[in-house]
């Protein structure tokens, strides 16, 4: 299970807000090749790990991400 | 309610602390692919030592962290305080 921290990995502080970056950006992150596609990607390939580095490796960057 | 978390003192404080998780996260992910490397097992222990104390520190001052039992709370219950990471980039 997954724990939410009350605090950004990096803070974002917008000085002028950009619509176009914006969606860019949204993009990025819950579009179809985003962020999220990808550590749901990484968390199922992880069952599939025939060695311990590959399962805590994969298992790691997916919930990183 | 009080909105201390966006005061300059805990700015800082949480700018250390992202600094020192960035070095466990990127530690953590070199040494599940290197599990004998001794060395940077011993500094990924330093980092977490320095990040819980780090953490408690912010914590007993500008509310939890994080929730489900990781962080304790003084009543009223201090989750709930504004901002949220998504409202002022925190």
């Amino acid at each position: 299970m997954w724990i939410y921290e009350k605090k950004l990995e990096y803070p974002v502080r917008i000085k002028n807000p950009n619509p176009k970056m914006a969606k860019y950006i949204i993009t990025q992150y819950g579009g179809p090749d985003g962020e999220l596609a990808a550590s749901l990607r990484y968390l199922s390939q992880r069952y599939h790990m025939p060695i311990p580095e590959a399962k805590a490796v994969l298992n790691d960057i997916g919930t990183e991400e | 309610m009080n909105h201390t978390r966006t005061d300059n003192a805990g700015k800082e404080l949480l700018d250390q602390i992202r600094a020192i998780e960035f070095m466990t996260v990127d530690l953590n992910l070199y040494l599940d692919t290197h599990p004998n490397d001794c060395r940077a097992m011993n500094e990924y222990n330093c980092y977490v030592r320095q990040l819980q104390a780090l953490k408690r520190e912010y914590e007993m001052q500008y509310g939890p962290l994080a929730n489900f039992g990781n962080a304790m709370s003084t009543c009223p219950w201090r989750w709930i305080e504004e901002p949220w990471p998504w409202e002022e980039g925190i």
